[in-house]
Order: C-alpha cells, then structure tokens, then sequence
C-alpha cells in the first residue's frame, strides 16, 4: 500500500517532467546570444527586446486577446441561453438530443470545424478576417459553455424555483434573482473555458483566417516555418507565463465563488 | 355555512400521466384555524398545497379563494405563502435577503423592508442572524428562516408541507409548540402536512385524514381520535383494536363471540361492521369480572403504562395500555364501558383488503 503510493509519486514527476521538458528547454534557449537552440553561449535578453520592439506581432497580441475576449463573452451569453434552453425543455428525448448535438460539436476534430466553416464563410460570402475568425470561435465556445453550465441547473433543487414564484417573482425575476446567481460559478467557469480555447486556437483559425489578419498562433506558426528566430522562443515563454497567470487568476475566482456559494460569510 | 371559506374544493381530481393523486375532493377552509392534512406518504398531501399554492391545475373540479374561482391564477399571483419541505432557501443570499425576497420583488421601500424582516426574525426568534449565510445554519434555525421568509409577506394561508419531518425528536416537539403559538399570534390560516398522527392530534383545530387521494375523514383532532369512521382512520390516529362484528340492533353489538352493550345506533339490522376498542380502554381486572377472557401474550413497559399483547380463545389480538402489571401467560379478564365501544360502518375499500387477507 505504502509504496504503491511512492511509486505513484515517481509516475507522476517523471510524467511532468516529461510533459514540461520541451517548454523548459524552449524558455532556455531563449535567453541564448548565440542564436542556435544547441549551443548556448551566453546569457542575453535580445531576443526578448525584439519581441517588444515588433510592433506587427504587438497588433497581432491585440487582434488575439480582442477576438478572445469578444468571442468568449458572446459565447457566454449564448451558452447560457442554451443551456436554460435544453433544462426547460419538457421532453427528455429533444433533451438528449440537444445534448447530443452540443457534444458532438465539442469532440469533433478542429481541422473539420475549420474547414466547414472556410466553406460556409466562403459560401455566403463574408470576408476572410476579423469576423470570420470571431464567428468561428463563437461557434465553437458556446457547446463548451453550455457544458459547463448545464450540471450547475441540473443540481439546482426545482423547489428553488417554486419558492421563488410562492414569493410573488415572476418568470424573468425567477431567472435573474434566482436561476442566473444560481449557475454563476458555472458560467465563470465556462467563460476562463471559452477564453483559454479561444487563446491558444490554432486549427481553426489558421483555416478562415485571412486578409493579413491572424493570431498569435498562427504567426508563431507562419515565424517558425520561415526559419529559427529566438525571438519565437521568447514569445514562447511571455506567453507561458500569460498562461500560468491566467490559471491562477481562475483558481483564484473559483475559490472565492466555491466558498461564498458554499457557507461563506457574506458581509 | 356559517362562516366565510377563505379556500374551497370542489370535486377537485388530480391526474398526473393517468395515475388519480386525488380523487374528488371537496373541503372548505376557514379563517384563523389550523389545518392539517394527515395520511401516509404518497396519499397526495403534497399535491394539495401544489394546487392551492398554484404550482399545478386541477384536472377537474374547481379551487375557489374567497369565493372566486382560481384555478388559472398562477402562484406568484396568489395571497398564500409556502414553507417547503427542503425549505427551498436561497444558498446565494443570506438570511436577510432570503427574508427580503418576496418584499423585494413587491418592490417596497428599503427602510419598511427592514422594518418587516427584522419583525418577522424576532417572530421566529433568530434575531441577530440576519447577516449570517444560509448555509451556515442548522436544520432548525433554517426552518425557521423559511417560516420567516413566508410569513413576512403577510400571507392570509401560510401551507407547510411536512416542516418537521426533518428535525430531531426533541427540536421536533418544541418547534410544535412554537408553530401552534405562532399561528395564534399572527391569526391566520396554517394548513400543515404530516404523516405523524401525535403531531397532528397535538397541534390541530381541524384534520383531514387522507388515503389514496380521498379525504377519509375530517373533524377535530378528538373527533378524529374517540370516532373514527373507519378501519384506516382508526388504525392510522393510534394503536386500536379493530375487529369484524355485527351490528344486532341499536345498542347492542356482538364481535369476539358475544354480545355487548353499546352506544351506538343507525345501522341496518344485523349489519357487518368494524368495531374499535383503544387500548387505553380496556381495564385489566379478573377472569369473573372481566367482558372478555385473555392470556396475557407478551408485555412491555412503556414509561407511563405497560402495553399488554393478549389472545381471546377466537384467537383475536388485543392490546392494552395498564397502569397494572400482569404476568406473561396469566389468564385474565378485560373490562371496558359501553362507551369505549366505537362501532364504524365497513368501506367499500376496507372490504376489497378483508378479501386479500
Ligand atoms: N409532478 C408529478 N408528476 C407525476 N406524479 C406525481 C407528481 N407529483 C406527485 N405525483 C404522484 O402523486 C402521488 C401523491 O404525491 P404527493 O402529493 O407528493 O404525496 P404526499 O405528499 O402525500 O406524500 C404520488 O404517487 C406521486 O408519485
Ligand atoms: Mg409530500
């Protein structure tokens, strides 16, 4: 018993050392003067100062971080419409249905999402840019939001809801003073979710992408196959630490919203 | 009618996907009184307060408040309050705002919403907790914000379906005794649910005894309890012993193999019926003296008396509650009153359960 857990320990760092080995070896080599990702010569930030003086990858950021925000704060709105949709929805078979259809959208492989919409897009006409990358991301946040909603109505008593209607609330105040406060922890959560696929998608956006609009994927990806710059490697790295941050920032919110939703104080 | 019904069904059926949860109900309910909806779990109690608080429709028959129908009329548009069986508080807000909640949708001023909920805290003795989370609340202090939080909006029929069920024994008497205080002071109609009949015998003006969705019988709590009209009221309000018996002629009654004298009258000659003796009743005395012979079974001692299980020679049980003790397996004599004699006329329904037997 006792070491079946040390063994388990091991297991564990090796899988992680593993799993974060390239990362480490990439944010290495990006403090590197000699500008070869084998041998390192010697500590510089150069690298890093022509990243900050690119002012094309700068847009690039903003384009990335507008569109993720946009698209993540659109998709919440529309995934939780939804997902009060399919609760209220009195038959269990259009229920499971509805269900279905979302999750089919969140397994199915990125490079067909992207390609069905190049085809659409290209269809009926709208712009390869801006708009078609944010439509895409919104399409395919709202199945992730939805699921990440949906288990906080499911585990909502429905005698919540009669009480509040014994109360005198009618249906829109049964659905902002009740139903709405109630799900809240699930709709940040499927927000930081729709955020974090929106950031770092690259398949389909690399397919309706166009018109010298792009993201920081996949610039990093157009950079990267034109040759080896270390400046990549610097990127790199800014944007793991974006990314850590991130993750902490959400840990951060959930534990405050688990512990107020859960017998916190509240003043 | 002598008095204003501030609730009436009439011929009220309830069908939920073909199943009859209640069957042709008809009852008024008056002001000020407190109401209870006694039967065992499943009889449609629940159903009841759904359909006067208005979550659901009747399927036929007619709700009527203050003498105009309601069946349309959805529930946040009705004057009754609901304290729920899982108190359905609100886990985001605290015990303030759970209070607030129906003032604040009544769009009152702040200050008068202060004023009511802090009255309404005090009523259910949990002041000071106001900025306290809900869920930081044991059973009995949370049964008490959900009480608050509906009798604050002034209700004139406050329904609470099985409010007890979920405390201990002993919180369990005292939040009795606090209810039944509570709807003296406020003077407005209780219905209360349960499935206890000590509970509902203690607290009641008025019972209504369910079973399979029909009102069995309704009347005071000692109405209920010293006449019940049949087998089910009977055995459900307390231990009895019921037995099958003949109804000879008025006054006289025999069952257990003779015939004794008895209060009641009415019935067909020779007409089969039910006849209940309570344990408490029967008076332990000597073979000679004794109406009845029995050999004492078992016993068990029960605090304020014994409870005797005894055998007649027909083989019929009986039960009885004495201060005396007896000795197992001693022959004795039972003595009773003609008065303790309760004799019920036999449903149609106690006749189907005879045959299954
Ligand atoms: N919404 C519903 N849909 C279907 N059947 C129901 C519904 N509500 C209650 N019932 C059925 O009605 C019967 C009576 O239920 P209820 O009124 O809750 O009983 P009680 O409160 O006396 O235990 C039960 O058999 C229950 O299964
Ligand atoms: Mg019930």
């Amino acid at each position: 018993m006792r070491s079946n857990h040390k063994w388990g320990k091991v297991y564990l760092a090796v899988v992680f050392v593993i799993l974060y080995m390239p990362i480490v070896y990439l944010i290495y080599y990006s403090f590197n003067s000699g500008g070869t990702m084998h041998d390192f010569e010697g500590v510089t930030l150069d690298w890093y100062k022509e990243v900050l003086h690119d002012t094309r990858l700068w847009i690039i950021v903003l384009n990335t971080i507008t569109i993720a925000l946009l698209s993540s704060a659109i998709s919440t709105i529309l995934g939780v419409m939804g997902a009060l949709a399919i609760y209220y929805v009195k038959s269990w078979r259009m229920k499971q249905i509805l269900l279905m259809l979302n999750n089919v959208l969140i397994v199915s492989p990125d490079v067909i999402i992207g390609a069905s919409f190049l085809i659409l897009f290209t269809m009926i006409g709208i712009q390869l840019g801006f708009t078609s990358v944010l439509l895409s991301h919104i399409a395919f946040s709202v199945p992730i939001v939805v699921l990440m909603v949906l288990p906080k109505l499911q585990e909502m008593s429905s005698t919540l809801i009669d009480a509040a209607r014994d109360l005198g609330a009618n249906q829109w105040d049964v659905l902002t003073k009740v139903v709405l406060p109630y799900i809240t922890p699930g709709i940040f959560a499927g927000f930081f979710m729709a955020l974090t696929y929106s950031l770092d998608d690259f398949a389909v956006t690399f397919f309706v992408t166009g018109n010298g609009f792009s993201t920081l994927s996949v610039e990093i990806y157009s950079r990267a196959r034109q040759g080896i710059s270390l400046s990549i490697n610097a990127l790199s790295a800014l944007l793991f630490l974006l990314t850590i941050a991130l993750v902490i920032g959400y840990y951060f919110i959930s534990q405050k919203s688990a512990v107020s939703g859960m017998g916190g104080r509240r003043r | 009618m002598e008095k204003e019904a501030i609730i009436r069904f009439e011929r009220v059926t309830k069908i939920y996907d073909g199943q009859v949860v209640l069957d042709d109900i008809s009852f008024d309910i008056e002001r000020g009184k407190f109401y209870t909806l006694l039967g065992p779990s499943g009889c449609g109690k629940t159903t009841i307060l759904r359909l006067i608080a208005g979550f659901t429709e009747p399927t036929e028959g007619t709700i009527y408040f203050h003498g105009k129908p309601v069946n349309h009329i959805p529930a946040n548009k009705r004057q009754v309050n609901t304290v729920f069986q899982d108190y359905a508080l609100f886990p985001h807000l605290n015990v303030f705002e759970n209070v607030a909640f129906g003032l604040r949708i009544k769009k009152k001023k702040q200050a008068e919403i202060r004023e009511k909920v802090m009255e309404a805290l005090r009523f259910v003795n949990l002041e000071g907790y106001e900025n306290r989370s809900v869920q930081e609340m044991s059973g009995g202090q949370r049964q008490r914000v959900a009480i608050a939080r509906a009798i604050v909006n002034e209700p004139e029929v406050l329904l609470l379906d099985e409010p007890l069920s979920a405390l201990d024994l002993k919180l369990r008497t005292e939040m009795q005794y606090e209810l039944r205080e509570l709807q003296r002071r406020l003077g407005i109609t209780f219905i209360f649910v349960t499935h206890d009949q000590e509970e509902a015998l203690a607290m009641s003006d008025q019972i209504f005894v369910l079973n399979k969705g029909k009102i069995q019988q309704s009347g005071t709590p000692k109405e209920i309890y010293d006449e019940p009209v049949n087998r089910f009221v009977a055995d459900f309000i307390g231990e009895s012993n019921i037995l099958r018996g003949v109804m000879l002629k008025d006054y006289l009654v025999e069952f257990a193999g003779k015939r004794f004298m008895c209060v009641d009258k009415g019935f067909r000659p020779n007409e089969p019926v039910d006849v209940v003796i309570r344990p408490e009743d029967l008076q332990i005395t000597t073979r000679a003296q004794g109406k009845l012979q029995v050999r004492v079974d078992s016993q068990l001692f029960r605090g304020v008396h014994y409870e005797l299980c005894c055998y007649d020679e027909d083989g019929n049980e009986w039960l009885v509650h004495s201060t005396k003790k007896a000795e197992v397996g001693e022959e004795i004599g039972l003595y009773f009153d003609p008065e303790a004699i309760h004799v019920m006329r036999i449903s149609e329904e106690d006749g189907e359960k005879i045959d299954e037997n």
